[in-house]
């Protein structure tokens, strides 16, 4: 009896181009496996897919929503390139997004009758501190209990979601709402400036961007940058280095959580106005997928923020035209994460097929 | 029915280092058989060969005459040669009886009646139904061998088996090994330790440096004839003047350095106290995992351990990390260059950069300065011929030695007082060996002091001016090395005792 036996090894040496190649290998294999979905649907997979990938952006208003929903994935993404270049798995940044809307809204609320240049720049900045502060939970238990950072970070997402249903429904919910679960809506003050009349873009895009070259500027020019490298690395080169491993997972936890945190700060003070229970579509989660696909490179993080969003606004237009719950964009959204991470294990490891006969096995 | 086996001139080489130089040994069943050697002296090469691991590039095995085709651990299997490692391949969540069932051709229940059978033969108590995780190690490692029994073997061997096991659990062992011995299985243990060669074995092979040195009956041998022969007699040629001056200043002192570890894998360490003269070399002899690796981590400050006191240029250093150690002039050279000492992801001159100190301005406001770098790491590709001067090569393209030059390199290029080095010749071809002693004895000879922690006694003997043996967590007393002979040293790494 003839059999096949697999083996697989890992490959030495890796070239870089094929290593930032692969994600678009990625994205053209889940636009077809969207397509045989579609097929499978009784659509016409090339009409599904035009719907799905083209109409959302055919127009500016379309190409301003795909901006509006990169901005939170992209500056999350950026934050969680810090946290997993140097091997923290920090995967509750929905949580730390949540917590961050609160503590800035609650200060958006302080001021809610009132108007001032400065109240916005509070904001923001109370937004960070809350993401930075909610982050640095399972941060702390990490380097001082030896807790597993997955696990914590992910069941705070929920904590914080509760605390955010029970200030909207008790609290701090508007009292001219006739009980329905939101606050009051904020002042124009602390609002985000909108850039064009007429389209939702709005100036936290500028926040995005800025997060962009700076992290740059810290991951490849700073100390702190090339003690994240080797850490990621290399664990035990960190710690023969002398680096100090736990400030140092202290501070990529605290960026991380601050730029979830200020995304949060940038739904609510822009598209939405307001608190209420439903102030992010998971982008915390759906960045995770965005920092992979951008292979933790702050430039790759923009590009792949705007392949992400657009697979939001398709579900959206998929939805209307075609009557297809919205939940495809987390479909698609899970295909490109499968064949990322498919294609890397092949880029990485070789496949061996080696005969054997089964026989031998017997004696 | 006797089983026969014969290793006819068996070679294996790996670049830049010969693991077994025409090797041939004859075993016969109705005997146990010692392999003994050092690390590295080419035993495990053999083993690896003989359960099909590993194709000689020379050389046949030969069963009861007939010449084995071992390319695969299954052709061992199907030639009846079982082999328990040293390390356990079992799958810790499955139960006892799952684990014995993945590779076997039989139902179930047959199965387990011969289990059974086993288990009352050998007088085993093991529970065949809880998860492996919580048997003990000396139960996993008889799991290891009701799974070659069940094959009913010729040939059994044994790779350092009593390395995890207590001093009780080693006489069960031995008590079993025995019983099989008699059964008509030939066994062949692979060991360093001398005494269990004795206890055990009628006949022992010793292996130095890939080739067979001597085969003799173990009753004609004693602890100090074994150890002899197994570390050699032979001194190098290059043999640093021995640093004899009693009035020099200490640099380094140790007293009470205890670890205790919960890890199974680690060793212990107990009270542990030696000092240090400026350019002196202190060699610190040991068969690997005898506690040299928690040794390095604690010198290196890796581990901080409470209690323990470290004097350095008469300034107390224990509670410091290793950056903190570098400022204040001490280097390290671990032993896993490849995973610890660098990171082959990363370019040479993001390497040198791993060693900084306050007065290299690599960092300067946090900033990286890639051009001081670079300068500084051309000069180490120089200073210490590393047959490269592109810094922006990646570290995984240099060859062993050249890598272990530039983490020398990396770590002298500071000047710094005490260099404290693990196995630094580990793996290296010959001339990359000298290259790397003739620098640590230039060291000496500036007045700079080393450690040189390292399970080559020809190494230690040739660079050290004094030498201590660990020995299970333990050091012995520091000699001299003029009064250290291998023979010594040979007995008190075997854990044996002199004078």
């Amino acid at each position: 009896m003839e059999d096949r036996l697999i083996k697989i090894e890992k490959r030495n040496d890796v070239p870089t181009t094929l290593y930032f190649f692969t994600p678009f290998i990625a994205i053209i294999l889940t636009i077809i496996g969207g397509g045989i979905i579609f097929y499978t649907l009784g659509f016409n997979p090339i009409e599904a897919l035009k719907f799905y990938f083209i109409t959302p952006i055919s127009n500016l208003y379309g190409f301003s929503e795909l901006l509006l929903k990169a901005t939170p994935l992209c500056l999350i993404a950026i934050g969680l390139s810090f946290c997993f270049k140097s091997n923290n798995w920090n995967i509750g940044a929905e949580g730390q997004l949540t917590f961050g809307a609160i503590v800035g809204g609650g200060v958006a609320l302080l001021f809610y009758n009132q108007e001032g240049f400065y109240i916005l720049p509070l904001i923001i900045i109370a937004g960070a501190i809350g993401g930075m502060i909610f982050a640095l939970i399972p941060a702390i238990l990490k380097t001082y209990f030896n807790t597993n950072e997955i696990l914590v970070s992910l069941m705070l997402v929920y904590v914080s979601k509760l605390i955010l249903d029970y200030l909207v429904v008790g609290p701090w919910s508007n009292p001219e709402g006739f009980n329905f679960p939101e606050t009051r809506q904020f002042s124009d003050s602390a609002r985000m400036p909108l850039l064009f009349e007429g389209l939702r873009i709005h100036a936290g895009i500028l926040i995005a961007l800025a997060a962009v070259f700076v992290s740059w500027f810290v991951l490849y020019k700073t100390y702190l940058g090339f003690q994240i490298k080797v850490s990621g690395l290399s664990l035990k080169t960190a710690k023969y280095a002398g680096f100090k491993g736990k400030t140092m997972i202290l501070i990529v936890f605290m960026i991380s959580g601050a730029c979830a945190g200020m995304a949060g700060v940038g739904e609510i003070t822009g598209p939405i106005g307001q608190l209420h229970r439903m102030i992010s579509p998971d982008y915390g989660f759906t960045a995770i997928i965005v920092a992979f696909l951008g292979r933790l490179n702050p430039f790759g993080i923009i590009f792949a923020s705007l392949v992400v969003s657009l697979t939001y606004l398709g579900a959206e237009t998929t939805q209307i035209f075609l009557q297809i719950p919205q939940y495809t964009g987390q479909v698609f959204q899970g295909m490109i994460l499968f064949f990322l991470l498919a294609s890397d294990y092949l880029l990485f490891f070789k496949i061996k097929f080696q005969n054997f006969n089964k026989n031998e096995l017997r004696h | 029915m006797a089983t026969d086996l014969r290793i006819s001139n068996i070679s294996k080489i790996y670049p830049g280092c010969i693991a077994n130089d025409n090797v041939s040994l004859q075993f016969k069943s109705g005997k146990i058989y010692a392999l003994l050697g050092e690390n590295g002296a080419g035993k495990s090469t053999l083993v690896k060969i003989l359960s099909g691991i590993i194709s000689p590039d020379n050389g046949e095995v030969f069963l009861n005459e007939k010449n084995l085709k071992l390319s695969s651990p299954l052709d061992a299997k199907k030639n009846k040669i079982g082999m328990v490692f040293q390390h356990f391949n079992l799958f810790e969540t499955l139960s006892v009886f799952e684990n014995l069932s993945i590779d076997a051709t039989e139902d179930n229940k047959s199965l387990r009646v011969r289990i059974n059978e086993i288990l009352k033969k050998y007088n085993f108590s093991i529970d065949l139904d809880v998860p492996v995780l919580n048997l003990s190690a000396g139960q996993k490692q008889k799991v290891e061998i009701i799974r070659c029994l069940l094959r009913s073997p010729k040939v059994l061997i044994m790779d350092e088996p009593t390395s995890v096991l207590t001093e009780q659990e080693t006489e069960e062992l031995f008590i079993s090994l025995k019983k099989f011995c008699d059964e008509g299985i030939l066994i062949i243990y692979i060991t360093h330790k001398l005494k269990e060669v004795l206890s055990l074995c009628d006949e022992v092979a010793v292996m130095r440096k890939g080739k067979v040195v001597s085969v003799s009956q173990t009753q004609n041998e004693k602890v100090e004839t074994l150890a002899s022969k197994m570390v050699g007699q032979k001194l190098a040629k290059i043999k640093k003047k021995i640093n004899t001056s009693k009035n020099k200043d200490e640099i380094f002192k140790v007293k009470h350095l205890n670890f205790y570890s919960d890890d199974p894998f680690e060793t212990n360490l107990v009270n542990l106290n030696f000092s240090l003269k400026k350019g002196e070399c202190l060699g610190i002899a040991g068969i690997s995992g005898n506690g040299q690796n928690e040794l390095f981590q604690i010198l290196s400050g890796e581990i901080i351990t409470p209690d323990t006191s470290i004097i350095f240029r008469n300034k107390e250093i224990a509670k410091l990390n290793p950056k903190q150690r570098r400022e204040y002039l001490m280097a390290f050279s671990p032993e896993d260059r490849i995973s610890q000492a660098a990171v082959p992801e990363l370019k040479i001159y993001e390497n040198v950069a791993l060693n900084n100190f306050k007065s290299s301005n690599f960092f300067e406001k946090g900033l990286v300065n890639e051009r001081k770098i670079k300068e500084h790491s051309k000069k180490i590709l120089s200073d210490f011929s590393v047959n490269t001067d592109n810094v922006e090569l990646k570290s995984q393209f240099l060859s062993g030695g050249n890598l272990q030059k530039l983490i020398l390199g990396r770590e002298l290029i500071t000047a710094p007082e005490l260099l404290i080095c693990y196995n630094p010749t580990w793996g290296l071809d010959v001339g990359a060996i000298n290259y790397i002693h003739e620098t640590l004895i230039k060291i000496n000879d500036e007045e700079k002091s080393t450690i040189l922690i390292s399970t080559d006694t020809e190494e230690l003997l040739k660079l050290s001016d004094r030498i201590a043996v660990i020995y299970k967590g333990k050091l012995s007393k520091i000699m001299p090395s003029v009064e250290v002979t291998p023979e010594k040293l040979g007995i008190l790494m075997g854990g044996g005792s002199i004078d």
